[in-house]
């Protein structure tokens, strides 16, 4: 049963997109993921209108001031299980913006966050990884079956060099 | 028009003889110095000569002892600073809303920002700032410190109680479907009709101009450039643009024809956005598929010339960063011939399809009268018949030498905006591919000196959305001394205010969205 | 004695079962389409091509924490989902599945206007469940609905006697079997019409307004969560298909078909099926294709055109029927 459950889930996360206080950059990849060439729906995402109705909250933006405690809501008003995404660098530490006067930066100050997906702003591709990882995390699938290999000869380990750049010195002792 | 003919500056002149110090050259056209109180004569006097006087900006400099106030007005003619002065015990000033009503929200943001008092126009509560602030606290003075600033918990102003009655008070924002960025209208409605929107602003404000003053010019570049993600090379532009006036650098002109055509693209990308975002408001996700898929052979070509599908930073102090190879050419004009294919599809779709006309005409109708004297920007301005465009009026780099239509329509609806959206797609193409044909060789970069000299300048930009103001002040060390950014969402907003009023709530997302706003830009 | 194939009918097939299952798939076929007209490809990863798509949302949605808001009046709050569904499914059952209704009868005289009466409560229901959330959009929403759903089901009731005038009895069985020749090709402008009502009263693209995502953030939905929800949707999903079957019963000859070998109810309700996808696929060309119109576009085209016509329509065919199809 409850993998049933999970199995659900798993294929039909609904997302809620907020913004605390971001440039657009982030938000615009996020609503290019349902468009022909990403094709989030895929995966069973939908962008749902209404907290009420979402499990994941995708979370944009440095936070400002007077968002903070708007996202809080947001946050309050999902119905569990739920899950936070923390996309761009501003969402994930603050960003740019960090040490403003008006930026309590980053989204881990305000609500637990499930998954980091760095960028400036980052590509929908990266987007998208984020989200199948996360949902892996939730669901992980079974590791496939590795055929049996012979065992290999173990060949000595070379003791690692470190690299350092010698640069042509000209010196005249 | 005969007065049109009459230089504005001898007719100041004559008016106002010894009470003005003019500079010509100088912050635009000309910068006229005169004491408080002053500035609604003058301002006057040059709306008298041409009646397509218009406030761009009003930038509050904190001098030390004074607070400086510049009024940047821009009229067909030329561009002009007027600059007075507030002492700061006692920071009043008369008002100019009387005069040119789109200054409100202009004189509302200084007196936020930096504690300026406008006699006949109270600000009752923060506008930018947010409910946390603290009162008599002004982030852009130099004497306050970013980190050291102690909040207030919140409190209940904010939340007043629905209005009772037949009127109901609807909220939208800041988490909506509608808006890709949080910021707070209450509408009040009877029954379907509007009847008043009050915007709550200020959810997006990051305090980019107050940290710009602690980051080098280099810095800036990449921190002024994500005041927004959909028009960065504009911002960029802007910044660099004005820097390189105080400098007094040459920029090669392969780096001008270069940064033409990345301000093209973005231009490309930005209206293909809205025309789609306008599909998805009116319930038309089929056109916003579309139009999104068709952005996105857009996005590979900034990919392909900036290295970056959003922030490219192409722009830098002395020309651009990355040179164009010769294989490119050819790329970029295999997309731009199949998206010049394409237009004739989607305009015909927006002249026969008959739901987007019964949803988008007549609605938001906003007169040329109104346009001007509130100062809007852009397309919007366009679709109203009142013609500014800063790549015409004002040309930078290389749009004098370039030809191009400016594109116009008379009855200031929704669809008209669209209309306009749409006709500019086509010029652009035109203009990248004339940039393409036309570019010359040579360097792409000079190099500058990290520090910049005192003194200021204004640079003007036609972003997607409309105009684009930047003022830079440089006192000498390696960073700014202020930087003000003159978004063209925070022109246009007065608007959507007025236009909004008397129509169905279900009006409200088309009419909004043929603004184009963008929250990101307005706050900074 | 229990009747164990009545059970079985009512139970599995053509009954709740077979009712659910079918909702799912044209869920399904109307998500594929949709995204497939709009150069996407739509769910597919759960399940093979995601057929299981609209099963996984089902069961995540009973699975969520149930919040229920302060304001909410909380008995019509919790139950008018669940009913509202409920009376769907019943209103189906009376329909001619496989050659007969689900309690294996052949209906009574009269009952094509109770299943319509049923469709209009189910909607009233709709439009408590709204206005019980005590959400400003939920009760603008339902504000839209009752005034929509009710402007459009006078139409729909006169253009639904259309059918039953030509076969001179208003029960749904003889009207099913009585088409010899499909009530499509006799009277043409009533199909069209009661197309344009019926996608006005399912609450579809243009006629859309209720749920207008862009200016009501939820609409009527906005408040519920969880198992509430999922019903909720659940009961637009029947909305859908019942009338499509309505369509299918009234027009073009309900379950009737050619039967090739075997069980006739076999062929029966696989004619049923493929006529009920056809109409459901027609419906989601005209959703994709149209952008929403306004509430009060929808309340004139409804009061000035579509009513108006549904008049005329009928007249038409009483006086078509009377003098003209004897002579034929």
């Amino acid at each position: 049963m409850t993998n049933t459950v999970t199995w659900a889930r798993v294929k039909s996360p609904w997302v809620l997109h907020f913004n605390s206080g971001a440039c657009n950059g982030c938000d615009i990849e996020i609503v290019a993921l349902l468009t022909p060439k990403y094709d989030v729906e895929r995966f069973g995402i939908k962008l749902e209108p209404s907290p009420r109705h979402a499990d994941v909250l995708l979370v944009t933006g440095c936070v400002t001031q007077q968002c903070a405690e708007r996202l809080k809501r947001v946050y309050d008003q999902m119905p569990q299980p739920k899950f936070v995404v923390a996309i761009g660098a501003c969402a994930c530490s603050g960003g740019v913006f960090e040490g403003n006067y008006n930026v309590v930066g980053g989204v881990d100050k305000i609500l637990p966050v499930n998954a980091y997906i760095p960028g400036c702003a980052p590509r929908p591709e990266a987007i998208i990884d984020g989200v199948v990882k996360l949902l892996n995390a939730l669901n992980p699938p079974k590791p496939k079956k590795q055929p049996k290999r012979e065992k290999q000869p173990q060949f000595p380990k070379e003791e690692a060099k470190p690299i350092v750049a010698q640069p042509e010195v000209l010196v005249n002792l | 028009m005969p007065k049109s003919e009459i230089d504005i500056i001898s007719v100041i002149e004559s008016k106002l003889k010894d009470k003005v110090q003019i500079q010509l050259g100088h912050l635009g056209t000309a910068a006229i110095k005169t004491s408080n109180g002053l500035h609604r004569d003058v301002l006057k006097a040059i709306l008298e000569v041409d009646e397509k006087t218009g406030i761009t900006a009003i930038t509050g400099l904190d001098l030390g002892a004074n607070i400086g106030l510049l009024y940047h007005t821009h009229t067909a003619k030329g561009f002009f600073g007027i600059c007075t002065e507030v002492p700061k015990g006692n920071p009043k000033i008369q008002t100019i809303i009387d005069i040119i009503p789109g200054a409100a929200l202009h004189e509302l943001e200084v007196a936020d920002l930096l504690g300026v008092v406008f006699e006949g126009n109270p600000s009752p509560r923060h506008f930018l700032l947010s409910e946390y602030w603290p009162q008599g606290v002004y982030p852009l003075r130099k004497d306050v410190k970013a980190n050291e600033v102690k909040l207030n918990p919140a409190s209940a102003e904010e939340n007043k109680p629905p209005a009772t009655g037949r009127l109901v008070k609807l909220i939208i924002g800041p988490q909506h479907p509608a808006l890709l960025e949080p910021e707070k209208f209450s509408v009040t409605v009877d029954g379907e009709i509007v009847t008043k929107v009050e915007p709550r602003l200020g959810y997006v404000h990051r305090g980019i101009e107050k940290a710009a003053e602690s980051r080098t010019y280099v810095q800036d570049i990449y921190l002024v450039e994500r005041v927004c993600g959909i028009c960065n090379p504009c911002h960029a532009y802007g910044f660099v643009g004005a820097v390189e006036k105080i400098l007094k650098t040459d920029v090669p002109p392969r780096a001008k024809y270069l940064r033409v055509i990345a301000l093209e693209l973005n231009r490309l990308h930005s209206h293909l956005l809205t025309l789609g975002h306008a599909g998805l408001e009116i319930g038309y996700e089929t056109l916003f598929q579309y139009f999104w898929r068709d952005r996105e052979p857009i996005m590979d070509l900034i990919e392909l010339t900036s290295g970056n599908r959003v922030y490219g930073s192409l722009m830098t102090i002395g020309g651009v960063r990355r040179d164009l190879k010769e294989s490119d050419a050819p790329k970029i004009k295999t997309v731009l011939a199949d998206l010049r294919k394409k237009v004739p599809f989607y305009k015909k779709l927006y002249q026969d399809e008959r739901s987007i006309r019964a949803r988008m005409q007549d609605v938001g109708v906003l007169s040329r009268e109104d346009a001007i004297k509130l100062c809007v920007v852009g397309p919007v301005a366009r679709a109203s018949g009142y013609d500014i465009d800063v790549r015409k009026d004002f040309p930078y780099e290389v749009y004098g030498e370039i030809p191009f239509k400016e594109i116009g329509y008379t009855t200031g609806d929704t669809w008209a905006r669209m209309n306009v959206r749409m006709d500019e797609i086509e010029e652009s193409i035109n203009i990248i591919e004339y940039a393409l044909d036309h570019l010359p060789t040579g360097p792409i970069r000079v190099q500058t000196s990290r520090y910049v000299p005192e003194g200021e300048a204004v640079c003007c930009v036609e972003a997607p959305r409309g105009e684009l103001f930047y003022y830079v002040k440089g006192n000498g060390t390696v960073s700014p001394e202020r930087v003000k950014i003159r978004t063209p969402t925070f022109a246009n907003i007065p608007s959507f205010l007025q236009t909004a009023i008397g129509e169905n709530i279900a009006d409200i997302p088309p009419n909004f969205v043929s603004l184009d706003p963008c929250f990101s830009c307005t706050d900074r | 004695m229990i009747d164990f194939v009545l059970i079985l009918r009512i139970l599995i097939f053509p009954g709740f079962t077979f009712i659910l299952l079918l909702t799912l798939f044209c869920d399904w076929v109307e998500r594929k389409l949709e995204a497939r007209l709009q150069n996407r490809v739509g769910p597919m990863v759960a399940g093979p091509g995601g057929i299981l798509q609209p099963l996984a949302d089902f069961i995540k949605l009973l699975t969520k924490e149930d919040i229920e808001p302060r304001d909410a009046k909380k008995t019509v709050f919790k139950f008018a989902p669940l009913i509202a569904f409920t009376i769907m499914v019943f209103a189906m059952c009376f329909l001619p599945i496989d050659g007969a209704s689900v309690l294996s009868t052949t209906g009574f005289n009269g009952d094509l206007i109770v299943i319509l009466a049923f469709s209009t409560i189910a909607s009233f229901l709709l439009f408590l469940s709204g206005w019980a959330s005590g959400n400003p959009y939920g009760t603008i929403s339902s504000a839209r609905v009752l005034t929509q759903f009710l402007g459009y089901d006078i139409p729909l009731f006169l253009l639904a006697l259309t059918p039953a005038f030509i076969a001179g009895s208003l029960s749904m069985f003889v009207i099913a079997q009585s088409q010899t020749i499909p009530y499509i090709l006799l009277a043409p402008w009533a199909f069209v019409l009661f197309m344009i009502a019926m996608q006005a009263e399912l609450e579809k693209d243009p006629f859309d307004v209720p749920d207008a995502e862009s200016e009501l953030v939820g609409g009527l939905e906005t408040e519920y969560t969880g198992a509430k929800l999922a019903f909720l949707h659940l009961t637009r999903d029947v909305q859908i298909v019942f009338g499509a079957a309505l369509v299918v019963e009234l027009f073009l000859g309900g379950p009737y078909g050619p039967v090739f070998f075997g069980l006739p109810a076999f062929w029966y309700s696989l004619w049923f099926v493929l006529k009920v996808l056809a109409i459901v696929i027609v419906t989601e060309y005209i959703t994709t294709l149209f952008a929403r119109l306004r509430i009060d576009q929808v309340l004139s085209a409804n009061w000035r055109i579509i009513l108006p016509a549904a008049i005329l329509s009928l007249m038409l065919t009483v006086a078509i029927v009377t003098w003209v199809y004897p002579l034929v």
